[in-house]
């Protein structure tokens, strides 16, 4: 088992490396001048000078691609050409807010799909199964910006009962300190602020979730259904089981297998889809950070966002994978 | 007293083939949510093509004096913030959804089965190569990259057909391969080797047809959501670089801010892009259970 | 008195393209104590009718559309699904196929055991495990202990087999159904496990039904047989009247299909013509009617009642005794079965009626590629 951790950490090095190339390229090999293009209107003789030490952009491609390397090594990811502060520590702050977004959508996505997709399977060919795929079906058909706008029309202008963006009613303050808002306001014991940020937190989380949610109910309810039909759920009939045992023991015990690898996939594409989000509700995350800064051509910021959310999806497929072996009795032995 | 019987000496595998396909269309044509999607898709590109027939009136030209109507008689879906036709951007909008998904859904094919295609058949040190840059652009989650790529390129309708087509490679890439991996050993592959069939041969006659129906399935599925990511990157404000063309993602930024007087403006191009999805994912759907080989009867 | 009695049972499956007719009135009888075998080829209906007897066919597709099951005096397609619970593993144990996907993948062997004695006694779990060492010691496997621990893919096939029927007789069932379960293994292995099965069914007195298409495995190991086509039990005899005077057309088909060590001259295989029929159709006339060369014009319409050989007979459905029955119009003689094909100078069997040309032609051969499509 420990050799089999080593070796798929050994495999995402080159992985690692690849990325780390392809980061480097999108900014010291921005087409035209790179330098130019980062500073955008910003650029004045002495600042381009000064960006073109910073990066080594005189020196060959390989030294500069070793200084790139020491840079982030050491956690300098540049700085913002907005307001020269270092990208680190600017993402740092924004962070948290992007993490509990997408843990929120990943507890919906995870709480409603896993007993949807079982009840489908369960309920195969008639009306439920029905409702489960058409649920499904829209859930990977309705982008989410569209959903998000949506529901912000329905909840928060319509029936009035959810803010409509932001994490937090701005008439009540909060002193950051771990920058996670149900955190901070739960350290000062402000439980109507807490409260308050769980409301603003509905919404965005449904939208970002929908996705995963669609595919986390098809995938348990093939898995379900994949499973039932195999020789050892009809053995454990014959022995004269509850339904419940072989529901638990023998049909959901092996079909957690594909369900989990799936979840730990579809954190990726929940740390994309929080860009959107964060822009459509407004919510204080990278996300956002990112897509403004794209407008305002800070480069250094964006290669940050994509640098970070990479790692954190190679490490989570990293542990996917260990999880699966740990499950599955056949790899581990 | 019993005879016996000679069989037609007839390749296995060129006979399945063509009854694959006939086979397929029938189980298709017989399939409902299937159809649904075609009559889905078949708007859309009818709104694509016939959009400069049938829009009633200029997409780019509005004057502010009519701006901001909700759906009458003279505008049947409304005017948006400039006071341009709602339906006629609609129906504009459906040629750049359908130009450039369908364009970058080619490109990801052509990219991505060259790549996989080339990491299946020779094996080896390249196979390994390419893979590990597949996973490298698949380390990046999905519209970050095309967000990243518009980024570095610029906004340009050629620069998004390109990202989008970024994110959809790798999967058809790995497709590909692993398709082409499970056919090498088949017996009927051993045995056009055993008289003599050389190794293009083979790729051409034998192990791509078989590849070929999980590649449609996919790339009908792609075209899905290559066509919300291109709305995508329109709501983020990576759209065509003009600001006045009509597509369906820019029209919802647009009428973000006005979400409470006027939220027509946020369902008409929301159900349209809604609609094509919706098409192209149950055409996905009913593609691979009419060409899953396995389940004929 | 009988402790397994199946009355007149019909199942069928309702699929996408119609209704399949699985099983068409299958009835036989079984005392204590007795071993039968069910023989015939893939999909004539063995397997469903074992799976209807324990209520377990296949849902929604699969019915119980007529017909009783009578074990132990009580009818078991009337019962509940908990009281059928109860029975199942206890009282009547299944052993199934394919070792190789019969066993939980991700349960140890020591849970999977233990939960078939915990879910009908109420033990402690190392009562329970206890049980199932000596259970395992019963069937040979060496170092039960450790075993346990193990997950079924670290055995092999044949050891996988004796786990099953550990199991199986857990509980020391009062009737023991095995479907086909050496088909999988190898034949020295076929061997040993037919040789455990029949120790521990004769030691304890276990009544046994046994499930195969392989004639020679029921020969060592059962007292009857019944044979099946097509859904119907097509002959009934004690296994030694089977193999001595084999009376219809398909069991004797059957038997010069195969060759024998034991006979003297080599003499020529004489495969059954055709395929098994379609059972998508309800019958009409014999079954067996297009791959049979003893046809008469009667088997085309009507389909043969299953009726004592020896016409006049009393009918003794168990036992040492019971009577040698089969469905059939015009059985071969004596001399016809040793041979394995009509003696008549010129006979011809009955062509078929018009309009069943077509049955005729699919079931003589054909291209296996051509067949579906051109009867469809």
């Amino acid at each position: 088992m420990g050799r089999y951790i080593i070796r798929r950490i050994i495999a995402a090095i080159p992985v690692l490396f690849g990325l780390s190339i392809v980061l480097f390229a999108f900014i010291h090999l921005l087409p035209g001048d790179p330098a130019a293009a980062l500073l955008g209107q910003h650029a004045t003789p002495e600042l381009t000078a000064k960006i073109r030490t910073q990066l080594g952009l005189d020196k060959p491609l390989y030294e500069q691609y070793l200084l790139y390397l020491g840079q982030v090594l050491h956690g300098d990811f540049g700085r913002s050409v907005i307001n020269n502060r270092p990208v680190l520590s600017e993402f740092a702050i924004r962070f948290p807010g992007t993490v509990e977004l997408t843990l929120g959508a990943l507890l919906f996505a995870v709480g409603l799909g896993i007993p949807l997709g079982r009840f489908g399977a369960r309920h195969v060919q008639r009306l439920g199964d029905g409702m489960v795929t058409v649920v499904s079906l829209l859930g990977v058909s309705i982008p989410i910006f569209v959903l998000g706008l949506t529901l912000q029309y329905i909840f928060a202008v319509q029936l009035k009962v959810l803010p409509t963006s932001g994490i937090l009613d701005p008439r009540i303050d909060i002193p950051a300190v771990t920058h996670f808002i149900l955190i901070d306001t739960l350290l000062v014991g402000n439980w109507g602020a807490f409260v308050d940020a769980l409301r603003h937190l509905i919404l965005p989380a449904i939208a970002l979730g929908s996705i995963p949610l669609a595919i986390i109910t098809r995938i348990t309810r093939a898995a379900v259904l994949d499973v039932s039909n195999e020789d050892y759920v009809r053995t454990a009939r014959a022995k004269g089981l509850t339904e419940r045992r072989v529901d638990d023991r023998h049909i959901m015990r092996n079909a957690w297998l594909p369900v989990v690898t799936v979840i730990g996939l579809q954190i990726g594409g929940l740390l994309a889809g929080a860009v959107i989000t964060e822009t459509v509700f407004s919510w204080n995350g990278v996300g956002r950070w990112t897509v403004e800064a794209i407008q305002d051509h800070d480069y250094f910021v964006v290669q940050s966002t994509i640098l970070i959310f990479a790692l954190i999806f190679l490490v989570v497929n990293l542990i996917v994978d260990i999880g699966y072996a740990f499950l599955n009795p056949r790899i581990r032995y | 007293m019993p005879r016996p019987q000679t069989l037609p000496a007839r390749p296995v595998a060129t006979r399945a083939t063509r009854g694959l396909w006939g086979d397929a269309l029938r189980r298709l044509l017989r399939n409902g949510p299937a159809l649904v999607g075609l009559f889905f898709i078949a708007v859309f590109v009818a709104a694509a093509v016939l959009a400069p027939v049938i829009a009633p009136f200029d997409p780019l030209a509005g004057k502010l004096v009519d701006r901001l109507q909700p759906p009458n008689a003279v505008h049947l879906l409304g005017t948006d913030l400039q006071g341009r036709d709602e339906l006629s951007r609609i129906l504009y909008g459906a040629q750049v959804s359908l130009v450039v998904g369908v364009v970058s859904v080619l490109m990801a094919l052509g990219m991505g089965g060259v790549v996989g295609a080339a990491a299946g058949a020779a094996g080896g040190r390249l196979d390994n190569v390419l893979m590990r840059v597949v996973d490298v652009l698949l380390a990046i989650p999905g519209i970050l990259l095309a967000i990243g790529i518009v980024a570095w390129l610029d906004r340009g309708l050629p620069q998004i057909m390109l990202a989008v087509a970024a994110t959809n490679a790798p999967i058809f890439a790995r497709l590909l391969r692993a398709s082409l991996l499970a056919n090498r050993d088949v017996d009927y592959v051993t045995a056009a080797r055993s008289i003599g069939a050389s190794k293009m041969r083979i790729l051409l006659r034998h192990m791509l047809p078989n590849s070929l129906t999980s590649l449609i399935v996919a790339a009908t599925l792609a075209l899905a959501t290559a066509i919300i990511d291109v709305a995508g990157l329109g709501f983020l404000g990576l759209g065509p670089p003009d600001p006045r063309t009509a597509e369906w993602g820019t029209m919802l930024t647009d009428a973000t801010q006005f979400l409470r007087q006027a939220p027509y403006l946020i369902f008409f191009p929301g159900v349209a892009i809604v609609i094509s999805a919706i098409g192209f994912n149950l055409l996905g759907d009913g593609l691979r259970e009419s060409l899953d080989p396995r389940l004929r009867r | 008195m009988a402790l397994l009695s199946v009355e007149d049972l019909v199942v069928h499956f309702r699929t996408h393209e119609g209704t399949i007719y699985a099983v068409n009135g299958v009835s036989f009888a079984l005392d204590e104590g007795e071993r039968l075998g069910l023989v015939g080829e893939s999909g004539c209906g063995k397997s469903v009718t074992n799976l209807a007897i324990i209520g377990l066919l296949p849902k929604p597709a699969g019915r119980i559309e007529a017909g009783r099951v009578v074990f132990d005096g009580q009818d078991l397609t009337r019962l509940s699904e908990s009281d059928l619970r109860e029975i199942r593993g206890r009282d009547v144990a299944m052993i199934f196929q394919d070792p190789m996907t019969s066993l939980n993948p991700v349960l140890t062997i020591e849970e999977q055991m233990v939960e078939t004695i915990q879910a009908h006694r109420r033990v402690s779990r190392a009562d329970a495990r206890t049980r199932a060492v000596e259970l395992l010691t019963m069937v040979g496997i060496p170092d039960p202990a450790e075993r346990l621990r193990s997950f079924p893919h670290q055995f092999s096939g044949g050891m996988r087999q004796r786990v099953m029927i550990a199991m199986a007789l857990a509980l020391k069932p009062k009737l023991l159904i095995a479907d086909e379960p050496t088909t999988a293994l190898d034949v020295t292995i076929q061997a040993q496990v037919l040789e455990l099965i029949r120790d521990l069914t004769t030691g304890g007195g276990t009544t046994l039904i046994l499930i195969t298409h392989d004639l020679g495995v029921v020969a060592g190991l059962t007292q009857r047989i019944n044979v099946m086509y097509a859904g119907y039990i097509v002959e009934t005899a004690t296994t030694t009247e089977l193999f001595g005077r084999p009376s219809h057309p398909y069991t004797v088909g059957l038997l010069h299909s195969i060759p024998r060590l034991d006979e003297g001259a080599p003499e020529e295989l004489i495969p059954i013509e055709g395929r098994p029929p379609d059972m998508r159709h309800a019958p009409v006339g014999c079954p067996f009617a297009p791959r049979c060369a003893w046809r008469i014009d009667e088997c085309w319409v009507v389909n043969p009642p299953i009726r004592p050989l020896v016409a006049g007979t009393p009918v003794v459905a168990t036992g040492p005794a019971a009577t040698h029955r089969i469905a059939c119009h015009h059985p071969p003689t004596a001399a016809e079965a040793v041979v394995g094909r009509p003696l008549v100078p010129g006979w011809v069997p009955a062509p078929p009626p018009a309009g069943r040309l077509d049955e005729l032609s699919a079931a003589s051969g054909g291209s296996p590629v051509d067949g579906p499509e051109a009867r469809s």
